[in-house]
């Protein structure tokens, strides 16, 4: 089983929903959380642990080897990125950066190891244990790539690989096909907004892909004594979702934030707010 | 001149910033704004811009399509999809358009011609409009579940490159999307400077350090603003950085309460709370802007 915590726009509290859900959650299920925000993950670090268990996502490369090439230009012709480019007389060139891997070149080459496997490091994995019962799972893309997907995929299929009870996904800010893969066979979509007109903007973008995929979603709303609230439960409505938790402004919050000290641990009174949040949705997810 | 503004991380403020620095910009300066966060654009909105004069679709997303009349249920596409985006549903096999990055490998191995087809899909609309303040302002927005493939950005900034040959505009000033991705890199490319906006807090660090080197890429010199400075007093990470990598800290905002409710009221902070601690700093940022980097 699977849930998600998403949320349009970055830094409104997606993580610290995340990592403090996955805590409280502990009690009812045997869990893992996979911090997909493979461009900035930072669930680690709201934890308080470093990363480990580390490994490599490769991605295929096409190589040529010239020697054995026709120079019939159909792996140029067939890649979708346009990342090989053909001099005048046919000889193919690769742009990496363009490269998607995704190997038609390999299959429309008609000549057997004309298209040799390169390999191209695109970023990495973990699985590192928390103090907290549940492993983490990360992925983090590497400076300078372009495509979070490969690693996004990667990610996901390690955190599956545990074969837990339930699986967290925190996932990247947006609505792109990024965003869509992490959410991917979601039971429940958690949305974490702001009221403002930004936050707003941007709910209305992840409870529209929520709709598209068919996935259940509740909305959490941080930092709900700024800005208007009434705004978000009309958004709310349309889409038949449904606010089932609001965050104050917190300085306590932003502390354990800093700190990489969960809140949930402590006997504050934002510890209550999570704790409520996931006996709801241990209750729907029975 | 080309500035980009970019954090890594989302949620610190750069759009905040962004908007104030183009308002304190604008009158000195001919200057065209690019919000290039085509996933959550928001500059729109804190210029007050209520209609786009020119709005353009850009078709270039594809996705697969599977016809399941024809389709002999062998599976192979679903075996070599390179993203695992081809599931059984009901019996039949079916891509999921919002995962599809349309590279059209399913169709290749798919040992029955016609079953399936890609199909060009609209990935977002780029738009233009003149704000309210005199300056044009290009923005995007993704559609939802779409390759974020950095395209959109380019034709953004190609876009304004156009209008400033046009209207002899001197300087383009781009707002990045959060992280390190090809809509961050598309912003980056071809940047004169870069402003990097981050918090004292671990997490900014860390993803401020992430886009620093996708800057280093591009040799572009970078100055810093640190937002609510005044949050984690004991917190020297960003400094320490900084100092290493030889990175000038033009500014250190407090936190104020100012700039929340000047998102709120949708409009840049120096304008609805010029005396505010935020916008004091706002303005010496500014000055240093114009002296360090536009000079």
């Amino acid at each position: 089983m699977q849930i998600a915590v998403s949320g349009g726009k970055g830094g409104t509290g997606k993580s610290t929903v995340a990592i403090n859900l996955a805590i409280a959650l502990r009690e009812y299920f045997d869990l893992a959380l996979a911090d997909l925000d493979v461009e900035a993950p930072n669930d680690h670090i709201l934890l308080g642990v470093e990363l480990q268990n580390e490994e490599p996502v490769h991605m295929f490369m096409p190589r040529f080897d010239y020697s054995k090439c026709i120079k019939c230009r159909k792996c140029a012709e067939v890649c979708e990125e346009n990342a090989i480019i053909t001099m005048r007389d046919g000889t193919p060139f690769l742009m990496p950066t363009l490269c998607s891997g995704c190997r038609a070149c390999e299959i429309v080459c008609p000549v057997t190891g004309a298209i040799l496997g390169g390999e191209k490091l695109m970023g990495h994995t973990y699985l590192t244990e928390t103090p907290y019962g549940s492993p983490l799972v990360t992925g983090k893309l590497l400076e300078g790539e372009e495509r979070a997907m490969p690693i996004v995929t990667a990610a996901k299929k390690r955190a599956k690989t545990l074969n837990k009870e339930l699986l967290l996904v925190d996932t990247a800010a947006g609505t792109s096909n990024t965003v869509s893969k992490a959410l991917e066979d979601s039971k429940l979509l958690i949305a974490v907004t702001e009221p403002t007109p930004l936050g707003l903007h941007d709910l209305t973008l992840i409870l529209e892909l929520a709709k598209l995929m068919g996935i259940e979603a509740w909305v959490v709303v941080n930092r709900a004594d700024i800005g208007e609230k009434k705004r978000v439960e009309e958004i709310v409505q349309k889409y038949n979702a449904e606010i089932i938790g609001e965050i104050p402004y917190s300085e306590a919050i932003i502390q354990s934030y800093v700190k990489g000290e969960p809140i949930i641990l402590t006997d504050k009174k934002e510890a209550k707010i999570f704790k409520g949040l996931a006996e709801r949705v241990a209750s729907y997810l029975g | 001149m080309q500035i980009a503004i970019a954090s890594g991380k989302g949620g610190v403020g750069k759009s905040s910033v962004a908007a104030s620095l183009i308002y304190l910009l604008k009158d000195e300066y001919s200057l065209i704004a690019v919000d290039a966060d085509a996933d959550a654009p928001n500059l729109d909105l804190l210029f007050g811009v209520e209609r786009w004069e020119e709005e353009k679709e850009l078709i270039g997303a594809k996705v697969a399509r599977i016809n399941t009349s024809t389709c002999i249920r062998c599976g192979i596409c679903a075996e070599r999809c390179p993203y695992d985006c081809i599931k059984i549903v009901d019996g039949n096999y079916v891509v999921n358009e919002l995962t599809c990055e349309g590279c059209g490998v399913c169709k290749l191995v798919c040992p029955v011609e016609g079953v399936i087809t890609l199909e060009e899909v609209r990935s977002g609309i780029v738009r233009k409009t003149t704000t309210k303040y005199g300056f044009p302002l290009i923005s995007a927005q993704l559609d939802v579940g779409r390759p974020n493939s950095g395209k959109l950005v380019t034709e953004e900034k190609e876009w304004a490159k156009r209008i400033m040959k046009e209207k002899g505009i001197e300087h383009m000033i781009v707002d990045s999307a959060a992280g390190i991705g090809c809509q961050v890199i598309a912003s980056l490319g071809g940047a004169d400077v870069a402003i990097l906006v981050a918090e004292p807090t671990p997490a900014s660090l860390s993803d401020v350090k992430r886009v620093y080197k996708v800057v280093q890429h591009f040799r572009e010199p970078a100055y810093l603003i640190i937002n609510k400075a005044d949050l984690n007093p004991g917190f020297k990470g960003l400094y320490e950085f900084a100092e290493e990598e030889g990175i000038p800290i033009i500014g250190e905002i407090p936190y104020d309460r100012a700039l929340p409710k000047s998102m709120v009221m949708l409009k840049p902070v120096v304008e609805v709370f010029p005396d505010s601690k935020a916008s004091i700093v706002l303005k010496e940022i500014a000055e240093v802007v114009k002296e360090e980097i536009l000079k």
